[in-house]
C-alpha cells in the first residue's frame, strides 16, 4: 500500500516535470504541434515497449475483447486538451486550475462510487478537506 | 460558460484516468498507452486538419524535449495503475498534492532556470489541512 502511495505522490512530481517539457515544446511548434510531439513520441514507444515485453506476439485478441467504449479514453483525454486550451485564455489560471480540479474530482468520486466501488463517507470528507486547502492555496499563491 | 465548460474538461480528465484504469486489464499497461496515444493524436491531427488548418510539424526541437513522449507513456501507466488499487478519487488527490509540493520546490530553488519564489509561510497551512484530509481518506 505504501508502494502505491508512493507512487501516486511520484507522478504529481512526473506531471509538474512533463508539463514544464511540454510547455517548452508548445513554445517551439506551436500549442497543437507542440503536443502532438508527446502523442506521436508516445505510440511509437508504446509499440516498441508493447512488442518487446509480449516477445513480439501481440495478443490482438484481446484489443477485440475489450467493450468499445474502454477505448474512449483516448477521446476524453483530447477533449480535455482542447476544451482547456481554449478556456484557459478566458479564466485567470487560478481560476481555471481550481475548475479542472473540481471536476476532475466530482467525476472521480462518481467513477470510484459506480465503477470501481470503494467510496465512503469518510473518504468523501477527506477528500473535501484536501479540495479544500487545494483551494485556499491557490487563492493565496496566485 | 468558460466555467463549465472547464468543468467538463475535468471530468473528462478524470473519465480518462479510470478508462484507462479498466483498459488495462485486457490490453497491458504498455496495450493501453500505445490505444490511449494512437487514438488521442489521430484525433489532434483530424482537429488541426479540419478546424485550424495547421501543417504538422514535430521536428526542429532539442532532442530532450522528445522525452516528452517517454513522461507521456510514465504518467499514464502510474495513473491508471494506482486507480487500479486505490481508487480514482484518492490518486487524484495525491497526484495533485504531489504537483504543488514539486512546483513549491521548484519554484523556491529556481531550478530549470525559472524565476525563484522563495516558499510563502502563508502555505503551511493549506498544506496542513491536505494532509489532514489524506489521512482521513487513508484511515477510511
Amino acid at each position: 500500500m505504501a508502494f502505491v502511495l508512493t507512487l501516486a505522490f511520484v507522478n504529481g512530481f512526473a506531471t509538474v516535470i512533463s508539463k514544464m517539457i511540454n510547455y517548452r515544446c508548445t513554445k517551439v511548434l506551436g500549442k497543437n504541434n507542440g503536443s502532438l510531439v508527446n502523442y506521436v513520441v508516445a505510440s511509437v514507444l508504446s509499440l516498441f515497449l508493447l512488442l518487446i515485453s509480449s516477445h513480439f506476439q501481440i495478443d490482438l485478441y484481446a484489443f477485440t475483447a475489450a467493450p468499445w467504449w474502454l477505448y474512449l479514453g483516448g477521446v476524453f483525454g483530447i477533449v480535455a486538451f482542447l476544451i482547456s486550451m481554449t478556456t484557459l485564455s478566458h479564466l485567470k489560471v487560478m481560476e481555471s486550475t481550481i475548475l479542472l480540479l473540481v471536476g476532475q474530482l466530482t467525476a472521480s468520486v462518481l467513477f470510484d462510487t459506480f465503477a470501481f466501488h470503494n467510496i465512503s463517507p469518510g473518504k468523501i470528507l477527506g477528500i473535501l478537506l484536501v479540495a479544500a486547502g487545494i483551494v485556499w492555496d491557490n487563492m493565496l499563491t496566485r | 460558460m468558460y466555467v463549465i465548460l472547464t468543468l467538463i474538461a475535468g471530468a473528462c480528465q478524470a473519465a480518462m484516468a479510470s478508462l484507462n484504469g479498466m483498459i488495462s486489464d485486457y490490453l497491458g499497461m504498455f496495450g493501453m498507452s500505445l490505444v490511449v496515444h494512437a487514438i488521442g493524436g489521430l484525433l489532434l491531427i483530424l482537429y488541426m486538419k479540419i478546424f485550424t488548418h495547421e501543417k504538422l510539424k514535430i521536428t526542429g526541437m532539442p532532442w530532450y524535449l522528445y522525452s516528452a513522449g517517454f513522461f507521456g507513456i510514465l504518467l499514464v501507466v502510474v495513473s491508471s495503475y494506482c486507480i487500479g488499487i486505490i481508487g480514482a478519487s484518492y490518486m487524484t488527490c495525491l497526484s495533485v498534492t504531489g504537483q504543488m509540493l514539486t512546483s513549491a520546490v521548484i519554484d523556491h530553488f529556481g531550478w530549470f532556470g525559472i524565476p525563484r519564489v522563495p516558499f510563502n509561510k502563508k502555505r503551511i497551512p493549506c498544506f496542513l489541512l491536505i494532509l489532514a484530509g489524506l489521512i482521513v481518506i487513508n484511515l477510511s
